[in-house]
């Protein structure tokens, strides 16, 4: 053999592993490189670039303070790129929410709390957008623009709502969750907060906020989505562990299988015969009943599977009378329910709220569930349920004969007809249709048959042709009306305020904000104040004619108010309010926004005077 | 050469849009690209400040817009009017917020090109929607002027749909258009009048004049539509325009309009303006609403010696 070969192998070899080297290198420091544009967020690499985006649309939300079909206060301004920000104050062209502060929670027409919510969940508002291009989620940043701070919750989706089929499964993550806490400005800010990597692109975010700890209402001008386009790789850094994630119940944690595992948990399982149960055999069966009725209902999910004993326990119709099933709505689907049914046969409070959108519940499951459940239902809350259509809610006015509190809050994709059952339930006491599409007929045969009724809400309910109708009907026929909520009522005038007046002595609340047909002068106001000495919650907003007659009639007969807003009149002056003041002493809300008369001195005075008294002035700029 | 007075409202404000085509491929028959607005304005307002029209800035009493979307460029002009002064009211308050309300409804794409009267419509109750009350104070100093925006105002609304080649016009009041083409005028607004010197208007009373003011909905606006061609000019004014000078003058000025790009109209624009400015405070020149008023029996000159309206 020639010498010569032995060379050549040696010189291959050694330019083999030269090149395997520079190879190696090469590949690591391409990776270096999409470190980098991940921890830099550059947007040149091209790699894995990311991508920037404002919301395309908004889907879906729970309450607004706008009109519908309008662009001011409403929903949909969270849309697009911001039109305020970084400005601070009162405007237009932002996304509002309904309420703020505790004050709906006070007033005669707030409904009890459901025991055994997990303390984790505060949400009471949510809003959905859409993104154009879906990406793993590298930031989400809302610019607020007034009292911001209410955001607790931001989640993402996996399906895409643009694409032509329907997605195989739909995912919720939470990509960031806190309690509610207080932000001492009302200046307008750049919410960052720290969300976590998931590991699905998504174009589908949800805000959930609570704005119990606001002073007034918050506005939101724009949304913003950071992501990367490809899944980014595991980055260097780990990510922070949140002393919150390990406090949250796991099925939380557990990305993957959410759904399995509520699923699993609410499922039946077999058990192996214990020795005994320890000092649990020594208690009575009403005891150990009383203590676990203080646990949420995955804890209770979970204990019935430690032993025969507490799996009886837990399983006991009992445990199910009240079953708030709105914390689990990115979950809750109609095998969940099956699983329920067998515990259910008792359930007297039922929330499903915010459940079964994008076909997690079907109207075949929710017939199934209420046909063995409904019997001993006396409260409903159906907010935001908009997988309900018309057989659903036949359903309910059958299986529910002793319904008195139901709330269609926001189900805004029920058709008309489908509020023509409503009328079977003639125990109802609550109903809310906040933003709903019920029309005159539908609405006129529920109040003529729905005589119990103390609590109505037809705020924004925008297929009503005339109200003063309604006002009609509601004073001949529901005497026992003590809240009603007529909000954005457009077109109810001084006639149908004097029949609510004369018919419903006994009303306590009653909103008209923004309901521009009232005009002061022709004394609608004065009569109202005169004829419901019991008000206690009086909400005028925007009603541009409200003067100084009308406060003092207020003054003289409605001693105890408790919460008025005034908006934007420009004819009450300070005296008529402090005459107010000193008489209803139980005043704790006056909102005197846009009142020209009343300035900031004015204000200020009134606080040192009645410090008991929250006076809010909401300011544009 | 311009004085300051403390009398008279003189606003000239004149939007010129040029019809240019928008896509460059102008070669090679077929029909062409979309059209589009090249569009400039320009203003005098009381304070004689002469100034380039800033998109949906407000000029005196008057305001204007120039907004796109998809498929539509829009042009709005609003004539706050002058009235409201004596009741302690601002009356480019409400043009200006009218027009600013219009510019956004356009660019958020909810309106209809065919339906310009619909973005009167929409953005009047718009208005309504603010929490500021929209009401005027009786003899009461204005304290809160940056809140409150009332009165009352005339409108021109503009549409060019840029598919179909139409124009789609709307109008209350005396604000108007001119379309230009080849040196003649094609198409014109009719002048809207309850009686002289009072157009018709949008408003919204304060309780305490109720009955007194004249108040319109925006279906009483004007409506047409007609097609448009490549090089028509394009002219929306408010009254100050109009009223001072005659057709004639306005096409002479127009016939200096060169080629389409932004600089020639703002040109064309300003001297437009500038024109009817100084024909205004002409004590000799018999302005068209000059002659109007002496048919109904006015003896005036000009028409600011009329003093306020």
């Amino acid at each position: 053999m020639p010498p010569v070969f032995p060379m050549l192998t040696v010189l291959t070899m050694f330019y083999y592993l030269c090149l395997r080297r520079r190879a190696r290198t090469a590949a690591r420091g391409e990776m270096m490189n999409s470190h980098r544009a991940i921890e830099s967020n550059s947007r040149t690499s091209p790699l894995n670039a990311e991508v920037v985006q404002y919301a395309k649309e908004v889907v879906d939300f729970s309450s607004h303070y706008g009109s519908e079909n309008s662009m001011t206060y409403t929903m949909w301004n969270l849309a697009g790129v911001p039109n305020v920000f970084p400005s601070s104050g009162d405007f237009t062209q932002t996304a509002v929410f309904r309420t703020y502060g505790t004050w709906w929670d006070q007033c005669p027409s707030a409904s009890l709390p459901f025991k055994r919510t997990p303390p984790n969940f505060q949400s009471q508002d949510y809003v959905e957008l859409t993104f154009e291009q879906q990406v793993y989620p590298t930031a989400v940043h809302v610019l607020e623009t007034y009292h911001p701070g209410a955001v607790i919750r931001i989640l993402a989706c996996s399906a895409n709502p643009y694409s032509p089929s329907p997605p195989a499964e739909v995912r919720w993550e939470i990509l960031w969750s806190e309690r509610p806490t207080k932000v001492n400005a009302s200046q307008a800010r750049q919410f960052k907060p720290c969300i976590k990597q998931i590991n699905f692109p998504t174009n589908l975010i949800r805000l959930e906020v609570n704005s119990s700890l606001l002073d007034y209402y918050t506005e939101l001008d724009a949304v913003v989505l950071h992501g990367m386009k490809d899944k980014p790789v595991l980055s260097l850094k780990t990510s922070l562990i949140d002393m919150n994630d390990l406090e949250e119940d796991d099925y939380e944690e557990n990305n993957d299988c959410g759904l399995d595992n509520l699923n699993k948990k609410l499922s039946s399982t077999a058990l192996r015969e214990g020795p005994n149960n320890g000092y649990f055999d020594k208690l009575p069966y009403e005891l150990i009943q009383l203590i676990l009725n203080h646990l949420t209902l995955p804890d209770l999910c979970r204990l019935a599977q430690t032993c025969k004993l507490l799996n009886q326990h837990c399983y006991d119709p009992l445990q199910y009378i009240h079953l708030n099933l709105q914390p689990y709505w990115a979950k809750l689907n109609d095998t969940s329910l099956e699983f329920l049914q067998a515990r259910c046969t008792l359930v007297q409070w039922l929330n499903l709220s915010w459940t079964g959108n994008r076909g997690f519940i079907s109207v075949a499951g929710f017939s199934r569930f209420l046909k063995v459940c409904g019997s001993e239902l006396v409260r409903l809350e159906l907010s935001c349920s908009h997988f309900l259509n018309e057989t659903c809610l036949e359903i309910i006015s059958e299986m529910c004969p002793h319904l008195q509190e139901l709330n269609l809050s926001s189900c805004d994709k029920l058709p008309p007809q489908a509020f023509n059952h409503i009328a079977k339930l003639c125990g109802l006491k609550r109903l809310v249709l906040y933003r709903t599409k019920v029309e005159q007929t539908a609405l006129l045969s529920i109040l003529n048959f729905c005589s119990e009724l103390q609590h109505l809400s037809l705020g924004s309910c925008v297929m009503i042709e005339d109200y003063d109708v309604i006002a009609s009907m509601i004073g001949a026929k529901c005497k026992k009306l003590r809240t009603l909520d007529l909000w954005r009522c457009k077109n109810i005038t001084e006639n149908g305020i004097a029949e609510l007046a004369s018919g419903c002595p006994l009303l306590e609340e009653l909103d008209l904000g923004w309901c521009p047909t009232l005009q002061s002068s022709t004394g609608c106001f004065a009569k109202l104040a005169r004829q419901l000495p019991n008000l206690q919650k009086l909400f005028l907003t925007a009603n541009r004619s409200v003067c100084d007659t009308d406060i003092e009639e207020l003054a003289c007969n409605c001693t105890r108010l408790r919460q008025l807003d005034i908006l934007g009149t420009r004819m009450v002056s300070p005296v008529s309010l402090r005459k107010l003041l000193e008489s209803c002493k139980d005043l704790s809300l006056l909102d005197v926004s846009f009142c020209s008369q009343i300035d900031n001195r004015a204000v200020l005075e009134f606080n040192g005077s009645f410090p008991n008294v929250f006076i809010k002035k909401s300011f544009t700029q | 050469m311009f004085s300051v007075l403390s009398y008279g409202r003189l606003v000239a404000r004149a939007v010129l849009g040029g019809l240019s085509q928008t896509d460059p491929r102008a070669g090679g028959g077929g029909s062409g690209g979309d059209y589009g607005l090249v569009t400039a304005g320009c203003g005098f307002g009381k304070d004689f400040r002469k100034g380039l029209l800033k998109k949906g800035a407000c000029y005196g009493d008057d305001a204007c817009f120039v907004a796109r979307h998809r498929s539509a460029d829009v042009l709005g002009v609003a004539d706050g009017v002058g009235g409201w002064r004596d009741y302690g009211v601002d009356p480019s308050q409400f043009s200006g917020t009218l027009m600013r309300t219009c510019e956004r409804l356009v660019k958020e794409g909810r309106f209809v090109p065919s339906n310009p009267i619909g973005i009167l419509t929409t953005s009047y109750c718009e208005l309504l929607q603010n929490k500021v009350p929209l009401l005027g104070s009786l003899g009461r100093e204005n304290k809160w002027r940056p809140f409150l925006f009332l009165g009352s105002s005339t409108a021109c609304i503009v549409v060019l749909d840029r598919t179909s080649h139409r124009l789609h016009t709307a109008n209350l009041g005396d604000s108007g258009f001119l379309v230009v083409r080849g040196g003649e005028v094609v198409h014109r607004s009719d002048e809207q009048q309850h009686y002289f010197n009072t157009p018709f208007q949008l408003s919204i009373a304060p309780p305490e004049a109720e009955g007194v003011v004249l108040s319109d909905s925006p279906d009483a606006a004007d409506s047409t539509s007609f097609d448009v061609q490549l090089g028509d000019i394009i002219l929306t004014a408010t009254d100050g325009l109009f009223d001072n000078m005659p057709d004639y003058m306005i096409l002479q000025e127009l016939k200096k309009l060169k080629n389409s790009n932004y600089e020639s109209i703002q040109q064309t624009a300003r001297s437009i303006a500038e024109q009817a400015h100084e024909l205004a405070y002409d004590p000799n020149y018999m302005s068209p609403f000059a002659q109007f008023a002496c048919d109904n029996g006015l003896n005036v000159r000009g028409k600011q010696s009329l003093g306020r309206s």
